[in-house]
This record gives C-alpha cells, sequence and structure tokens, in this order.
C-alpha cells in the first residue's frame, strides 16, 4: 500500500519543510487516558511556518487526541503525554494550560463550531479577543469583519441563531482575534452543505495568504488535500502515511483507504445465493427524522433480504447512526415505516424489539468494563435466560443445569469469534480490537435473526479490520441470519455486502452491488469531494 | 389593605437583600460550577466583622473592611476548593463547601460567644412613614444599595471583557479556555465578587428589625438564598433577582398572614419560600431562568 512517492512515518524524506525550522514540532507523541487507554503511539509531524498541514483518518484515529495535545486540553479530560513532546519554535507547549498555549500563538477552533450561543456575534469576537493586548484587538476585528463581511452585518445577532455555515464562520473569526500564529481547525467542513464547505475552504486559504500556518484535521479528504501542502494519515494512533499531498493524491493511496482499493483479502465478491432464507424481510419504507430544523433523514427507504448482509454507508453525518437509532426504536421518525416479521418497529419499545430477534452493536462499545468476557455474553442471553430471581439466586438444580447449558452456548459463539481464550479474562484487560469482538459476540448470543452492526471496525488498523471482515462474512455464511452493516469505512464492506445503501446529508444517494457503488460518481463526491474524481 | 401594603413593601425591601444573596450564590456556580454551600457563613463573617469593628473603626471604616476580609476568605475558599479538586464532579465540590460552611460557621459562633453585636449602622431603629405604611430606614438603604449593586454588576457583565469571559466560560468552559480565556481567574473573581456581595447583604441582613450578629445568621440567609436561586434558575443572574424578590415577598406575606395560616402550623413563614421553589420546579424543572442542561447537579 505504500509507494515510493510517499514515505512511511519516520523516514528521512521531507520535500515540505524547505524553509528551514518548522513552526510546529511534534515529536515521537505518546499519549493515554486515564493511565490505561493508550491513544497516541509515537506520532510525528512538522508544520512549516507558512503551510497548511493535513491531518486525515478515521474515527478513532487519534485526530482529536492530537489537537488536545497541542491545545493543552488533553489534562482537563483525563489524557496525559507519556512520552514525546510538542514545541512551537523551541517552546515547549504539552506542559501548558490551553489558555497560556493559546498566548503562544496556536489557537484551535474545535470540533462541532461551538460558538457561544448566548453571546452575541460580537461578544464572541470579543471573547476570542481576550487574550491579546487590548490595542491589537480593534485592528483584529477590522481585519475579521473584512474577511467575514457576513458576521459584520450580524454583528448585533445572538449566536446561537446563526446556521450552522454562519457558525463555522464565526468560530475560525473568532479564533482568529487572538492573531494565531498558527490555527488548529478541527472538522470545519462537518456536517455542513457543500457549498458552505467551499466558502469554508476559501476563507481557510485567505487566512492562510494572510500568514498564518494552519493544521486542518478533516473527514472530508478532498477538501482537506486540495488545501494542504503536506497530509498525514493517522491509523489507530500512528502515521499510517505522510508526504506532500499532491503525491498522496496522485498516488491514490488516501482514495485508496477511504474508497478501499481492490476487494480486500477473502474470496471474491462474487454474489452467491444466500444458503437459508430463514429470517423476514426488514423493509425500511421513507424514514424522515427532523432535529429541529435539521432534516437529519428524509425519505430514505430499503429493504434487507433475509441472509443477506446489506450495507448503509456515507460519510460522517450522512444519518447513518440516525437510522440504526430509528430502527432500535431510540429516535422516532417523523415520517414512515419499519417493519419486521409483520412488526411496525417505530411504534414499539427497544426491549420488545429485541424480543423480535434483533440485536445490535455499538460504535463505542457498551460492555461491562470489570466483568469477564464470558459474563457480557451471558448478559447477551439474558433474553433466553428462564431462570428467575429465586431460582438463579438459590442456585436451584434447575438453574444451575440451565447455567451450565448457557456457558455451552456462549462458548460456541466465542470460537465462531476466535474469543476462546479470552472467555475468563475481564474485558478492560482487552485491546480495543478484541473488545470490539466481544461486543458482537454479545450481540450474537441473543440468536438474533437480524444483527444491526455500528461502525465495527471504527478504530481497528486495517490489518483487524480485514480480519473482522472475514468474521461477519463468516458469520452470515454460517448462520444464515441477516446483517445490517453501518460503516464509515466503505473498503470493509466492499467483500461481504451483497447489497450497498449510500447516504449523504439525510438522502439516499446510491443503491446497489459494491462494486456499481464503488463507481458511482455520486458516491466519489459524497466521499471525496468534488475535486478529486 | 393597609396590611397587604406594609406586607408588600417590607417583602419587596426583604427581597432586595435575599436576591444580593442569591446573586453571590449564582455567580459562583456560572463561573466555577460550584454549589456553594459556604454562602451563609461567608454572609456571617461580613456581618461579624462589622458587628465587631463598627465602634473602633466607625461604620464605614468597618464596612469596607468587612467587604475586604469575606472577599478574600471567598477567595481563599474558591481557590483551595478549585485548586485541590478542579476535575471533581460537581457533588464533590458541593459537599466540600458543606465542610467549609461548618468551620466558619463553628469558629464565628465561638467567637461571638455570648456578645450581643450589633451593626452600628446610621439608621438604627428608625422608621418612616411610606404611602401610610410603616418601615424601617435599614430596608429603604437596603433597597437602595441593593439596587446600585445589582445595576452595576449587570452593567458589567454586559458590557465588561470580564463580564464577556464569565458568560462565555459559564456557557461552554471547554470553548472559552481554548479561545485563551483563563478560567481560573474568572472563577476567582467570581468567588470575590461573591464575597463582597455578602459581606453587604450581611449586613442589612442582621441590622434592624433583625436582632443583630447571632450563630444561626448564615443558615438563615442560606435558606433565602438557595430557593432564590433555585426558583430563578441556578445559573442566571436575572433568575436570582426574580427569585430574591420572590423568596422576600413570600416570607413576607407568610409571616404576616400567620394567623390566617396557623392552619399549616406555626412557622409556616420558614418553609413558604420552598412550597414556592417546590411549585415552580414542578412546572420549570430547570427553574425560571435557567438553562435546561445544567441541572444535572
Amino acid at each position: 500500500m505504500s509507494t515510493t512517492s510517499a514515505g512511511r512515518a519516520g523516514s528521512a524524506g521531507h520535500t515540505a519543510q524547505v524553509h528551514g525550522e518548522p513552526l510546529l514540532r511534534v515529536r515521537d507523541l505518546h499519549v493515554s487516558y486515564a493511565g490505561a487507554v493508550r491513544a497516541l503511539h509515537g506520532v510525528s509531524l512538522e508544520v512549516p511556518g507558512d503551510g497548511i498541514v493535513a491531518v486525515l483518518g478515521a474515527n478513532g484515529a487519534g485526530k482529536t487526541t492530537l489537537l488536545r495535545a497541542v491545545s493543552g486540553m488533553l489534562r482537563l479530560v483525563g489524557g496525559a503525554v507519556t512520552a514525546g513532546s510538542v514545541e512551537l519554535g523551541g517552546v515547549r507547549l504539552d506542559r501548558m494550560n490551553p489558555a497560556a498555549v493559546v498566548r503562544a500563538g496556536v489557537v484551535q477552533v474545535p470540533e462541532g463550531r461551538q460558538v457561544f450561543e448566548d453571546l452575541t456575534v460580537e461578544e464572541n469576537l470579543r471573547a476570542g479577543g481576550l487574550a491579546t493586548p487590548a490595542r491589537s484587538r480593534r485592528q483584529n476585528r477590522d481585519r475579521v469583519y473584512e474577511t467575514f463581511p457576513l458576521l459584520r452585518e450580524r454583528a448585533a445577532q445572538r449566536a446561537g441563531l446563526l446556521s450552522g455555515g454562519e457558525q463555522q464562520m464565526l468560530a475560525i473569526a473568532r479564533a482568529l482575534m487572538a492573531s494565531p500564529r498558527l490555527l488548529l481547525l478541527d472538522e470545519p467542513s462537518l456536517g455542513l452543505a457543500p457549498r458552505t464547505v467551499d466558502r469554508v475552504a476559501e476563507a481557510i486559504a485567505e487566512i492562510h495568504r494572510h500568514g498564518t500556518a494552519v493544521v486542518l484535521v478533516e473527514q472530508n479528504a478532498a477538501l482537506a488535500l486540495r488545501l494542504a501542502d503536506t497530509a498525514y494519515v493517522l491509523e489507530v494512533g500512528r502515521v499510517a502515511l505522510h508526504g506532500p499531498s499532491a503525491q498522496l493524491t496522485a498516488a491514490g493511496q488516501v482514495r485508496e483507504r477511504y474508497l478501499g482499493g481492490t476487494a480486500p483479502t477473502g474470496p471474491p465478491a462474487t454474489p452467491q445465493p444466500p444458503p437459508h432464507r430463514s429470517g423476514p424481510d426488514l423493509v425500511v419504507d421513507g424514514i424522515s427524522v427532523h432535529f429541529g430544523g435539521v432534516a437529519a433523514l428524509s425519505a430514505v427507504s430499503f429493504t434487507v433480504v433475509p441472509g443477506s448482509v446489506h450495507a448503509l454507508i456515507g460519510p460522517n453525518g450522512a444519518g447513518k447512526s440516525t437510522c440504526l437509532n430509528v430502527l432500535t426504536g431510540v429516535y422516532r421518525a417523523a415520517a414512515g415505516s419499519v417493519r419486521y416479521d409483520g412488526v411496525e418497529l417505530t411504534t414499539i419499545a427497544p426491549h420488545r424489539i429485541a424480543r423480535l430477534g434483533v440485536s445490535r452493536t455499538f460504535q463505542n462499545l457498551a460492555l461491562s468494563a470489570s466483568a469477564t468476557v464470558e459474563e457480557n455474553l451471558l448478559l447477551g442471553r439474558h433474553r433466553l435466560t428462564r431462570s428467575g430471581f429465586f431460582s438463579a439466586g438459590l442456585r436451584l438444580p434447575a438453574a444451575r443445569a440451565e447455567h451450565r447449558r448457557q456457558q455451552q452456548r456462549v462458548a460456541g459463539v466465542a470460537d465462531l469469534l476466535e474469543l476462546g481464550p479470552s472467555l475468563r479474562r475481564p474485558v478492560a484487560t482487552l485491546p480495543y480490537g478484541v473488545r470490539k469482538r466481544v461486543e458482537l459476540a454479545r450481540a450474537l448470543c441473543a440468536e438474533p435473526t437480524l444483527l444491526l452492526l455500528d461502525e465495527p471496525v471504527a478504530g481497528m488498523t486495517a490489518d483487524e479490520s480485514s480480519r473482522l471482515a472475514a468474521t461477519v462474512a463468516r458469520i452470515s455464511r454460517e448462520l444464515g441470519i441477516s446483517i445490517l452493516l453501518v460503516e464509515h469505512d466503505m473498503g470493509f464492506v466492499m467483500g461481504i455486502a451483497d447489497e450497498v445503501t449510500v447516504l449523504d446529508f439525510g438522502r439516499c444517494i446510491a443503491r446497489g452491488g459494491p462494486a456499481a457503488v464503488q463507481r458511482d460518481p455520486e458516491v466519489i463526491r459524497a466521499y471525496l469531494g468534488g475535486g478529486s474524481s | 389593605m393597609t396590611r397587604a401594603v406594609e406586607l408588600l413593601l417590607n417583602g419587596l425591601s426583604l427581597g432586595c437583600i435575599d436576591a444580593l444573596i442569591a446573586l453571590g450564590f449564582v455567580v459562583v456556580f456560572k463561573a466555577a460550577r460550584v454549589v456553594n454551600f459556604a454562602h451563609g457563613s461567608l454572609l456571617l463573617l461580613g456581618a461579624y466583622v462589622v458587628g465587631r469593628y463598627h465602634d473602633r473603626l466607625g461604620f464605614a471604616g468597618a464596612v469596607a473592611l468587612s467587604v475586604a476580609v469575606t472577599a478574600a476568605v471567598a477567595v481563599l475558599v474558591g481557590a483551595v476548593v478549585l485548586r485541590r479538586v478542579r476535575l471533581a464532579d460537581p457533588g464533590t465540590l458541593a459537599i466540600l463547601t458543606l465542610g467549609v460552611d461548618i468551620v466558619l460557621a463553628t469558629e464565628l459562633t465561638r467567637r461571638i460567644g455570648t456578645d450581643l453585636l450589633s451593626t452600628g449602622d446610621p439608621w438604627g431603629a428608625g422608621v418612616v412613614l411610606l404611602a401610610g405604611v410603616h418601615i424601617a430606614q435599614t430596608r429603604i438603604a437596603a433597597a437602595g444599595v441593593a439596587v446600585l449593586l445589582v445595576g452595576a454588576f449587570l452593567a458589567a457583565l454586559r458590557f465588561t471583557d470580564w463580564g464577556v469571559a464569565l458568560r462565555a466560560s459559564a456557557e461552554r468552559p471547554a470553548t472559552a479556555a481554548l479561545v485563551g480565556i483563563r478560567l481560573g481567574r474568572v472563577a476567582a473573581t467570581a468567588w470575590f465578587l461573591a464575597g463582597g456581595l455578602a459581606a453587604i447583604a450581611g449586613l442589612f441582613f442582621t441590622a434592624f428589625p433583625a436582632s443583630g450578629v447571632t450563630g444561626t445568621v448564615g443558615q438563615a440567609a442560606l435558606g433565602a438564598a438557595v430557593p432564590a436561586a433555585v426558583l430563578g434558575g441556578l445559573d442566571s443572574t436575572t433568575g436570582a433577582l426574580v427569585g430574591g424578590l420572590a423568596v422576600g415577598l413570600t416570607a413576607a406575606f407568610a409571616a404576616g398572614y400567620q394567623d390566617e395560616l396557623a392552619f399549616l402550623g406555626r412557622g409556616f413563614g420558614a418553609v413558604a419560600p420552598y412550597v414556592v421553589m417546590l411549585l415552580v420546579l414542578l412546572v420549570r424543572p430547570s427553574g425560571l431562568f435557567g438553562r435546561r442542561d445544567v441541572t444535572r447537579v
């Protein structure tokens, strides 16, 4: 996957830093949370004083942690730098608090904009300028208004009333009020419409022209690669790739990671007829969900055929998780229906949905950390356990016999997922990739006829991810259950899905076999943006 | 009718004092996310300093000393509480302030001992006739001072850098830190103001017609501040003012009509503000002006 044009982490081939010492230098940074979870394992990165550097990567790759380490927020969320350093022009940043980092010249625009909604636009800008000397504030504000004329018009309005795009402009403008030497942007395009994204991109380019270095953390690879001189791709806390962005784009490596290249390991994706058509159809028909005035889903329809693997994919903010939450009764749909086995799922309680044979996993693991793998899996069998409070508590013979039976079933599921050796270990002691398997095993323990998987490979390495793809394919083949897979990583679904539905901004933009969807120009645009097909 | 007007005026003037107390309570919560149960003891400290030193320093000097001492102690409490356990959850911090409250109140009670401490204010026991009803001069002074202080406070909140910083960090602390606002300083300023307000409120809380500085004053003040702040919305300064007035009026009317309310038992006046608070919370769980997402405390 690595060609000679773009060096791997640690190799000497830098072409971007021809202007001497970099402004920001991150050296072999290791970060852990609560002394246990390791989020970064030796990240090195350099930002030249006149550059735009993109940091790409999937959910859980460590992008946010890297930003926290630079901006001084790490300690406030229970994280710590365990090795390595962050330096701005030779000054250590990783021991400063956030306010001191801002005064040193590094300002972050947080993810999700985070404007002060109760303050007016002007007061937001004023808050942004509190770290600078009073005399430079007026000058900064005039320059900010020049870059964002719209904010001048809205100066007296409460920031909470601005649209998402306007709030993003305000968040960037607020950061500029502190006259940064280095601006950190965390997902500035997240959840914005394409036209708004273009305006944000223009603003970033203009800020850079005025002499501010920029670190751009993005899921939108096309936008990031278009703006940046250099790009780093993080994967599970490590730099997997880095180099000049033109070369990364040309070599197609980033595209490969986002869209999936040729079919991954495993059998070729020749559509085979599903072995048994055991369960019923899951029919999603025209569901719409609104959050306030924002349409999270508009009239989305698809059908999961029994025994098949159906993938629901789309970029961040497309509405995938919202869709899953409607299926499991967490959110109410404003319109449309979801029918499984003749029952309307949108109106019944979540535990009754489970009784219909629908089982799900969670993106952010919902396991009991101190309990062993076996105990977690037994919990997954709760629906199928008959012993009551008294018979189990008194260990009556019937209850003990049932317990043994349940343990055998659990052991069977554990074998299927290669968890046999870990059965007696507490979940907290297992690596992340294994915990994701436990989560999947627990869902299987309920003996579902329909399995819903929410981003099963988020935060996994490429290797773990392809192993899990093989496992999911095997589950589908051997157990004959229907699987609905919600996934950001397109490469993962390519080898295993029978059918793919693609969402973008809450609408269904493509459907069909994986190979056809992968070539669909709409899909490529949604994932990579306009400029890079 | 005259009695109703008299109770209304008395209730409003009492409410002004309650509003001052609640304002200090709320400003600390806004800036530091601490429910400060030591606020009553801070108020007692303020009243004690005036009561102990007005003979030697004169009334004005004693008040100045009281504001300075109380504000300093408040900052000390805030810095100690904050610095040690800044990341602790709000429940832990609230319990810590309870501990501070007990220590401070016990020490002050010991120092007061059997002394009868009066505030030595220039208004004494004077009463004026206003619109046909009698009202204590101290209460008129209290209302005037409260209006001035609250006005100055609201103006500062709206127009100064400190006010912008306080409102920003109250809404989104993490983001405020990211734009370079020093959360520690904002919080320390809030504690300072809360102490100053407590000292002034303590003066009027113990002046005529109240019976002077005793060890139970802190509890009584906290008993007014908590329902006022909670029914107004813990993080809202407007809420503190409205809540303070509501508590003052409720207390005045419940006391004034206690014969008619005798079927509810003696001493209903002390409970009445809490009844009002509960009724408000049933309808608006975050208080009248509170933000919906901060009521997890």
